[in-house]
């Protein structure tokens, strides 16, 4: 069975709220990437929390990341080449859960998500498709 | 003579192993959650106790950076640290390896014509351990000795379902090929529906997921060749880990039965699923 790449790419901008982490958001976003990495050590997790800023300097990202990573603006990270799972050690070192950083992304405020999510999460009813609004 | 005698499959929500290094899981809100598990802790004590666990997972970025992205990666080493994700590593035993049935598996597994990707030196985060925890509880050593096996379901395109259940198929001839007598499960993890991003997150199909672990019993091959849009589309973004099970069921031959089964939304942004199975011949 052979996949048409184009095809097979293309069809996850079609994904409402989705942000599908490619080989083309990977590179975009390999330093803000490799940078939340660092924060798995402790020691660097101590720098990061005594001068963002400084700490964001060291790394080659641009300024529109840098302060997406400052405002802690999550759709926008994800929008500037930032994958979730490396995302996380930010949000991590920040004392969130998941849930908590997760429902940022939503507009909803914490309460309200998780009273979503104990209710059965959000439908996928009307959000499968851009295109033909399923 | 070795054999995979069971496939085992579950979520591996980072909070469900929060929950249980907290002592929280008597709250109300994680009860049904663990509810679920008792049946298989029980069941895991007595007759259902493994020699080995290929225990296939994917890394949440934190052995893997961006720096290195194998697809498919068989733990190799005596042993594995739990990692740090950030909040400090979870405070649970340390993972003994077993290095010769994972490189003979490795071995078999590139003659098979499945190019694998070996690790030495490997740190393992939640998507290991938390199942683990789930099946084991707080044991100060786990109970048997595991072969981590990696895969890449975080930058894409991850692999297909199809070779996922393939390279299952290949791992059960492998594993039928090693010389000692061992009792070997297969445990797929991740899953099931989720979202963890973008204004979808949060998004959970009850539907799809009851229907996909309808296909993992009996003799149905579907699950093969569900196309990743699927996924994505149908059960959130991170709801792509399920490929993972499907080398579970691969490893299990042409036909299962089903023991236990469980399904209770949500635990944290998860619908959290477990299955547990037997070839049947």
């Amino acid at each position: 069975m052979t996949v048409d790449i184009h095809e097979y790419l293309a069809e996850f901008e079609d994904i409402p709220g989705t942000r599908v982490y490619t080989a083309k958001r990977a590179r975009e976003g390999y330093w803000m990437n490799q940078f939340a990495m660092s924060l798995m050590k402790a020691e660097n997790r101590e720098r990061w929390k005594a001068d963002e800023k400084a700490y964001l300097a060291d790394w080659p990202m641009t300024e529109e990341q840098r302060q997406s990573i400052l405002d802690r603006d999550y759709n926008r990270m994800l929008d500037l080449g930032g994958n979730i799972y490396f995302l996380a050690k930010v949000f991590s070192t920040d004392g969130l859960s998941f849930v908590q950083a997760v429902s940022t992304m939503t507009g909803m405020s914490v309460e309200d998500y998780k009273a979503m999510m104990i209710a059965g999460g959000r439908s996928p009813i009307g959000l499968r498709s851009k295109s033909t609004g399923d | 003579m070795a054999k995979i005698t069971h496939g085992l499959a579950t979520s591996h929500i980072p909070a469900i192993g929060a929950a249980i290094d907290l002592g929280k899981s008597e709250e109300d809100y994680w009860k049904p959650v663990f509810a679920g598990y008792d049946w298989t802790k029980d069941w895991i004590k007595n007759e259902g106790k493994p020699d080995v666990v290929i225990l296939v997972y994917n890394d949440h970025a934190s052995a893997f950076d961006m720096n290195l992205i194998p697809t498919f990666a068989v733990g190799c080493a005596e042993q594995f640290k739990p990692c740090d994700e950030g909040w400090g590593p979870r405070p649970v035993p340390i993972v003994e390896g077993h290095p010769d049935l994972a490189w003979h598996i490795s071995q078999c597994l590139v003659l098979d014509e499945f190019d694998m990707t070996m690790i030495n030196q490997m740190d393992v985060d939640h998507g290991l351990t938390v199942p683990l925890s789930l099946m084991f509880g707080q044991p100060d050593a786990w109970p048997c000795k595991i072969i981590p096996l990696a895969v890449n379901v975080v930058t894409y395109p991850p692999p297909t379902g199809n070779r996922c259940w393939a390279l299952g198929e290949a791992i059960q001839r492998a594993v039928e090929s090693f010389p000692e007598e061992l009792n070997v499960q297969i445990w797929g993890t991740g899953g099931m529906s989720h979202q963890l991003q973008g204004p979808r997150a949060g998004l959970i199909n009850a539907e799809w997921d009851s229907r996909f672990l309808d296909r993992l019993v009996g003799d149905s091959d579907e699950l093969r060749h569900v196309p990743h849009i699927e996924y994505l589309r149908e059960t959130g973004s991170e709801g792509i880990e399920m490929v993972m099970w499907l080398i579970m069921r691969g490893a299990l031959g042409e036909k299962t039965r089903c023991l236990h089964r469980h399904y209770h939304v949500p635990g944290s942004n998860t619908a959290v699923g477990h299955i547990v199975l037997e070839p049947e011949e």
